[in-house]
């Protein structure tokens, strides 16, 4: 065994040894069983949801509609991987590791580490890696009970559940990175930790400025579009007019005297008394479409070089749901959708929900994946470089 | 960083310094141009006040800190060369080990770091918990242990890779007098291996029981270097204890008897054929030579007076004293201030240089 894979396995065991010892660790885990046990407590069958012996009356849920490995699917993509994983068990899992590093700089703790043959920066992305395997024992632990639960209630085994390994540590990496980073700035975990919230914090917010920008572009186009239609119709209804009028020989407005300029800019707006009106308000949502698509622009320049948390964990919704799957729990369904669409935004359109969804699909994995990744490795190589540089 | 001579495995040198400086934050300076050399199968002590830079030399060395200058091998290797640091040990002062581990796991995990095999680590865990005595905590967590404990088993990690060159930040630090004992035995023992340990420590009485060379460290200088018997040179001196008889003073029968050497009756005060000076310190005359052939004379003019000599020895200066000197300013007697700060370079340190 070469000298570096004896160093790199020393590490790994040492990371094993770190994550035993952090009680954490296992509340962490034993908090996975219990959602994984509160989720395998759920049926379906043919009146409804079950959970345990108590039944619940369903009409909409019921397996006339749904099959039991489709329900289990649904519920593993929108409730255990978006709320526990990406949230109760990231949090914990941030807790847990942001001492990682500031631990490792410590006074008395760094020098012996440095002192031996192995070069700073391979040490450096060893120690980051192994902070990864706390999230990875942790999704994969969670994944392999879910994938056991589905397999056994819902008499389906879906090997693609285990997609969640990747992504959620993916998703756990942009975040682990910056606590790394603060880490060996601030030397305290506490300031990493609480600095990385608050980063956290601020992605959320950007993605929901850009998700809310994006909407309000695609409802500012659609409704710049409905008032250009709008003035089309009225334009052509002015024309009919004055059409009638010269054919029953009747003089137009043009001809009965001077068009006051002050209420009228051609002979249409005379014929149609709601056209200058409509003109005005086209000219109005063109300008307020442009500016919207301007922010959303900006908005998206931003976001490209952020990490996408949300998008990211999205993806397994994506890669694990089948749009007929979709279609199924009214995912599909366009009331429902706008039902949804108008509690989150207030527009219950149903043009401007497929636009938008359509402007989020048109956002690909590869997208997705690789800014995020990039943010990730330039916050890694300013990380590096402060590790490598820094006097001990 | 470093430019290194290519000083060849086998010179003898196993550290060999030209320059080295460090200075932090682009005003302090640390390190002012270290010369130093270690000789290898010695053992090698570092010394200085507070803020000397030893820990700053140290860790350059185990290329924990970078310097802004150096130019030296360790072990036949430019300063930095990572692959050396293999035959390298080292116990840092304050040092922390993971609490989750145990004394075992401890001296296992940084043998594998210093890419010492599996077998080869398992035995020799084995073999220097038992030379450091904690073979029956070996399986304990190291929260568990007191601080002379963490340093035993400091000590066996520094030594599980069986090192060529091992460094030692304050070994004996927080160990009891018994511990120290066995420390400066496994010392002895690794010198006795042709190992070179290098140690850096405030107890000036152990370092000189143990070391071979010293160097004294002032304000980012090497101010003093080489053997005890080299750093004492020329400041050796015999001490002659007499009885006094029949109420006569010691101190008037060496008058009485060296009437040629102190002058008159109230002498003190004189230099021999040879240009060395005697003087009289109280009741005890001091001639200040090493070599007892030229002291002879004064024993016969002290017999032949019938003067009754209790003793007479060759005093040495300790290594605190040395180190004192080297810490106290020449022109005003005061100590020098800790640290190097930024405060400008003692030349005069740099000048009395030492033996090298």
């Amino acid at each position: 065994m070469t000298t570096a894979a004896i160093q790199s396995l020393a590490l790994l065991t040492d990371a094993y040894r770190e994550l035993n010892s952090k009680k954490l660790f296992w509340v962490t885990l034993l908090l996975s069983g219990m959602a994984v046990a509160a989720f395998a407590a759920f049926g379906i069958n043919q009146k409804g949801i079950t959970f345990l012996w108590f039944q619940f009356d369903t009409p909409v849920l019921t397996t006339d509609r749904i099959a039991p490995e489709k329900f289990y699917k649904f519920a593993f993509a929108n409730v255990g991987i978006p709320i526990w994983l990406t949230w109760a068990a990231t949090i914990l899992a941030l807790v847990s590791t942001a001492s990682i590093f500031p631990e490792f700089i410590a006074g008395g703790a760094i020098e012996l580490t440095l002192s031996k043959p192995i070069s700073r920066l391979r040490l450096f992305f060893t120690k980051y890696l192994t902070g990864l395997l706390f999230v990875a024992l942790q999704v994969f632990a969670f994944s392999l009970a879910c994938f056991i639960v589905i397999g056994v209630r819902g008499s389906s085994w879906e090997p693609r559940l285990f997609l969640a390994v990747p992504i959620v540590l993916v998703f756990f990496s942009y975040l682990y990175c910056t606590c790394v980073l603060l880490g060996l700035r601030t030397r305290s975990t506490i300031a990493s930790l609480l600095l990385t919230m608050l980063v956290w914090i601020g992605l959320f917010g950007i993605n929901a400025a850009d998700e809310l920008f994006l909407l309000q572009r695609e409802t500012a186009t659609v409704n710049a579009e409905r008032a250009v239609k709008r003035v089309e119709a009225q334009e052509k209804a002015a024309n009919t007019a004055l059409s009638r009028l010269r054919e029953a020989g009747q003089p137009t407005p043009a001809e009965q005297g001077p068009l006051d300029a002050a209420r009228f800019a051609d002979e249409l707006e005379a014929a149609n008394p709601f056209l200058r009106q409509s003109r005005a308000d086209a000219t109005d949502s063109a300008r307020t479409a442009d500016r919207w698509r301007s922010w959303s622009g900006w908005m998206f320049i931003a976001k490209s070089i952020l990490p996408k948390t949300g998008e990211t964990t999205a993806l397994l919704d994506r890669w694990l749901l089948s749009d007929e799957d979709k279609r199924l729990f009214g995912r599909e369904d366009e009331e429902a959708e706008d039902i949804e669409r108008t509690a989150r935004f207030g527009d219950p359109d149903p043009q401007v929900r497929r636009r938008f969804e359509a402007a989020v699909r048109a956002r690909s994995p590869m997208w997705v994946l690789g800014t995020s990744l990039g943010f990730e490795a330039v916050i890694l190589a300013i990380a590096a470089w402060i590790f490598c540089r820094r006097d001990f | 960083m470093t430019q290194a001579r290519q000083n060849e495995p086998g010179s003898g040198l196993a550290i060999d310094l030209s320059n080295v400086e460090k200075v932090y934050a682009g005003r302090i300076r640390a390190l002012r141009g270290i010369d130093m050399r270690v000789h290898s199968g010695e053992v090698f002590g570092l010394l200085g006040p507070n803020g000397a830079g030893k820990s700053t030399l140290v860790k350059i060395l185990l290329t924990v800190i970078r310097p802004t200058r150096a130019t030296g091998t360790v072990l036949g290797r430019p300063i930095g060369h990572k692959p050396t640091l293999s035959r390298v040990g080292y116990l840092p002062e304050h040092h922390r080990f993971p609490d989750y581990l145990t004394g075992a796991q401890v001296v296992d995990f940084y043998g594998a770091m210093s890419g010492t095999p599996r077998p080869q680590r398992r035995r020799r865990t084995a073999e220097l918990l038992a030379l450091v005595d904690m073979s029956p905590w070996a399986n304990k967590r190291v929260r568990s242990y007191s601080k002379g404990m963490r340093q035993r088993i400091g000590i066996a990690q520094a030594l599980v890779n069986d090192p060529d060159l091992i460094v030692l930040d304050e070994p004996t630090d927080g160990v009891d007098p018994v511990g120290r004992r066995d420390i400066r035995g496994i010392l002895q023992r690794l010198r006795d291996q042709g190992k070179t340990v290098f140690l850096n420590s405030h107890l000036l009485s152990e370092l000189e029981m143990i070391c071979d060379r010293v160097a004294i460290l002032v304000q980012g200088l090497v101010a003093q270097q080489g053997t005890l018997d080299e750093l004492t040179h020329g400041r050796q001196y015999f001490e002659f204890d007499v009885a006094g008889a029949d109420g006569v003073r010691p101190a008037d029968l060496f008058r009485r008897a060296l009437p040629g050497l102190l002058g008159d009756a109230n002498g003190s005060r004189g230099t021999l054929a040879t240009g060395e000076v005697v003087e009289l310190a109280g009741d005890t005359l001091r001639a200040a030579v090493a070599d007892p052939a030229k002291v002879q004379g004064i024993i016969d003019a002290l017999r032949a007076q019938g003067v009754t000599i209790r003793t007479i020895r060759l005093v040495r200066p300790s290594l605190e004293d040395l180190f004192m000197q080297a810490v106290t300013d020449p022109t005003t007697g005061e100590t020098l201030a800790t640290g190097a700060a930024n405060s400008p370079p003692r030349r005069q340190a740099a000048r009395a240089g030492g033996v090298k």
